[in-house]
């Protein structure tokens, strides 16, 4: 292979430079989504953020790359006409992990190391200013600056992400493709999120419209979750108000919340319930999960509520007044019921 | 009259602050940029005063001159606008600080050179107190005179710092510095330029990493599950970083999966190889003050500048092995004399020379003089020269 990312690469990485000049090369125009051999192309499209939006599933399927570019182009199209915010950051999150696992199977697979460090400068250097380096003693490695490593991974919570716990060497961190991927999840959802805001279309095209439409009245409105929040604590009322928003929480914070409202008597599938707003909500995994902490799966041992000093390291505490002299968000409220 | 012997004192010292100053003005060393950082002053009646700026060293040091502070300092942040408010600075990133501290480093025989020195009255007791028993205030002061096992090992743990800032976080010999803070401590100021944007949560943990905190079984590739434990090597493998100092310090000559498992079982599990792991961790790792290192705004002592709790100056040091704070960074006269009466009996070195004074007045040269006031160990009798 040559200098040049092959049409395969683009079909995976639809977002790239290439991609855009590809289309404009072709001097395609809108109105040409109105003609009949292009309808698979919507209903592929639909089809796609159907499956991510309301089955809560990555999207995996890949075609060839003129269809991939163009139903990537159309799914965008769509969400921006849909234009509902919870729905366009659930999308992107989604489409974020589809091209983590084509990323990371193209990190870890591909033999040719000139093909990979192309990718690796399309993807990391040019698109996220990441400057990502292949180990020269080991080729399934990839290595990058400390600060840039930092930036980065304090955005997440868990524990696996310290610096300590990494290999670190000389001003870089030794990373395996798995997380040298997982790490720009965040930008890679951003850019998605931003296209979509971004896009600006005078006309939409009748049959992608239609289509929109149909999808539009599919997404069953968000139940929002309400709880009277004026006996939580601040850290679990905050943790609630991000779903609300629809952010995306930490592992932390699920754990943290999920664990409070199962000590403090809700339901298995209550506490389900709650997590349905979340952009990656997928009814199975959550429930399973729920059960796994209620002490109902796996290991049988309930898991108990984290100490505030614990939350306080996580980041997770938004400590108020009311919290004086407790040690566990479980005893908040308790000692003002006497 | 007690007043009056503070304010003797203080006028005792000021006057060879100033001294200091008109002399060795030149000893105050810029920082890079110096236009950019906020610089604040102690003055001699306590107060602090902040958000100061300086263009050029020249009108840096004829502030100096002028206003003689009890003690200077400058920002480690580089601001667009120094003079502003805090949140209108305009932050353009901050050299990465650390400051290893006699406090800090808890050794054995600190309490055979800690005091603890009523705030009004001066008396000085041996032992923790939380009242003066002489005058009944609540305000003890805690000093101390660092011996030269003290400085040994704040210069080893210096060292250390500096290794681990090197090998780990390749951070050049030229980019950083290392200083004695004229007072119970040394200085580290890293300016290496890809570590000067990073947040407070980034730089805490860094904080952790040289700390040796919170290092899991887990990174180790050892997982903790229903049957004992699980393992699998990570891809990153055992050669850098903690990793790599674990597994030399527990020998583990191999790092397969089986041999790991032995390992595990032998010495007790997931629990047990956890403990190993803390113990390990918190022996190599490093006692710095994590929240000067995690302060993005930050004001610091600055090079070149008196630190009017023990009348030292905080200087640059070339060559660690060779320095001794006693000497090197001791700019007082030792050919005039004062006479100073002790608030305890005192042994100590200074400049070289050894002092065993009991509490009588003694006459002492200058340097001694300002060395013992200013760590409230004495007051001042009458001058003399
Ligand atoms: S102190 Fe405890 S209960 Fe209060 S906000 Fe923080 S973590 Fe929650
Ligand atoms: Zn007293
Ligand atoms: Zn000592």
């Amino acid at each position: 292979m040559s200098i040049i990312l092959g049409k395969d690469d683009l079909a995976k990485y639809p977002f790239l430079e290439e991609a855009g000049n590809y289309i404009r090369e072709t001097h395609f125009d809108l109105d040409e989504f109105n003609r009949s051999e292009f309808l698979h192309i919507i209903e592929r499209a639909s089809k796609r953020i159907e499956f991510e939006l309301i089955q809560g599933k990555v999207f995996i399927d890949l075609e060839k790359y003129d269809i991939e570019l163009f139903t990537f182009l159309v799914s965008l199209i769509i969400m921006n006409y849909i234009n509902e915010d919870s729905a366009i950051k659930k999308f992107s999150l989604f489409e974020a992990m589809r091209v983590e696992k084509f990323l990371v199977s193209d990190l870890s697979k591909e033999k040719d190391l000139t093909r990979k460090n192309l990718l690796i400068s399309k993807v990391f250097r040019d698109l996220f200013q990441l400057d990502v380096e292949l180990d020269p003693k080991n080729n399934h490695l990839f290595k990058m600056n400390i600060s840039d490593y930092l930036i980065r991974a304090t955005s997440f919570n868990e524990e696996e992400w310290k610096l300590i716990g990494r290999a670190v060497d000389n001003g870089y961190v030794y990373l395996d493709g798995d997380e040298t991927v997982r790490l720009i999840r965040y930008e890679i959802y951003n850019l998605m999120y931003n296209r979509i805001k971004n896009m600006n279309i005078t006309k939409i095209p009748e049959q992608i419209k239609i289509h929109a439409v149909l999808i539009k009245n599919k997404l069953a409105p968000a139940i929002r979750y309400s709880h009277t929040t004026t006996d939580l604590p601040p850290c679990i009322k905050k943790a609630l108000e991000l779903l609300n928003k629809n952010e995306n929480l930490p592992h932390s914070a699920r754990f943290m919340l999920a664990t409070y409202m199962l000590s403090s008597g809700k339901s298995v599938d209550d506490v389900v319930l709650l997590f349905q707003n979340a952009p990656d909500y997928n009814e199975k995994i959550t429930k399973y999960q729920v059960e796994h902490l209620a002490g109902k799966k796996g290991s049988q041992t309930k898991y108990s509520v984290p100490a505030c000093s614990k939350l306080v390291n996580e980041n997770l505490c938004y400590a108020t007044i009311d919290c004086r002299g407790i040690t566990n968000p479980i005893q908040f409220g308790r000692k003002n019921r006497k | 009259m007690k007043k009056e012997i503070t304010l003797k004192n203080n006028e005792f010292i000021f006057t060879l602050f100033k001294e200091y100053y008109f002399k060795n003005i030149e000893n105050l060393r810029p920082p890079l940029e110096m236009h950019n950082r906020e610089y604040g002053i102690m003055t001699f009646d306590s107060r602090v005063i902040r958000h100061l700026s300086f263009s050029k060293l020249g009108n840096l040091k004829a502030y100096i001159i002028q206003n003689v502070p009890s003690d200077i300092f400058c920002s480690n942040a580089y601001y667009q606008f120094p003079t502003f408010p805090i949140n209108e600075k305009g932050w353009k990133g901050a050299d990465m600080i650390f400051d290893i501290d006699l406090n800090d480093l808890l050794l054995p025989c600190q309490k055979e050179h800690t005091f603890y020195i009523c705030s009004n009255c001066h008396v000085v007791f041996r032992d923790l107190t939380k009242i003066c028993s002489a005058c009944q205030n609540t305000k003890i002061l805690k000093n101390t005179i660092p011996c030269f096992r003290c400085i040994n090992a704040l210069k080893k743990e210096t060292k250390n710092l500096t290794e681990f800032l090197k090998k780990d976080f390749g951070i050049k010999e030229e980019n950083m510095e290392v200083s004695f803070s004229g007072n119970t401590g040394f200085h580290v100021v890293v300016f290496q330029s890809n570590y000067l944007m990073l947040d407070s949560k980034a730089r805490s943990d860094i904080v952790g990493y040289i700390m040796g905190k919170n290092l899991s079984p887990e990174s180790l590739g050892v997982r903790n599950d229903k049957h004992g434990y699980r393992i699998k090597i990570p891809l990153s493998g055992y050669s850098y970083g903690w990793r790599k100092r674990i597994v030399q310090k527990m020998k583990i000559s191999e790092v397969s999966n089986d041999y790991l498992n032995k390992f595990i079982k032998k010495i007790g599990g997931y629990q047990s190889f956890k403990n190993e792991i803390d113990k390990i961790a918190s022996d190599l790792g490093l006692k710095i003050d994590p929240q000067v290192t995690t302060d993005i705004h930050r004001i610091f002592r600055m090079v070149g500048s008196l630190n009017s709790k023990s009348g030292l100056s905080k200087i640059i040091c070339n060559n660690l092995d060779k320095f001794d704070p006693m000497i090197d960074s001791c700019f007082f006269d030792d050919d005039k004399n004062v006479d100073i009466s002790l608030n305890t009996p005192l042994k100590f070195s200074i400049k070289g020379k050894k002092y065993n004074l009991d509490k009588s007045i003694s006459t002492v040269p200058v340097s001694v003089g300002v060395f013992l006031i200013s760590k409230k160990l004495a007051n001042i009798a009458s001058c003399s020269s």
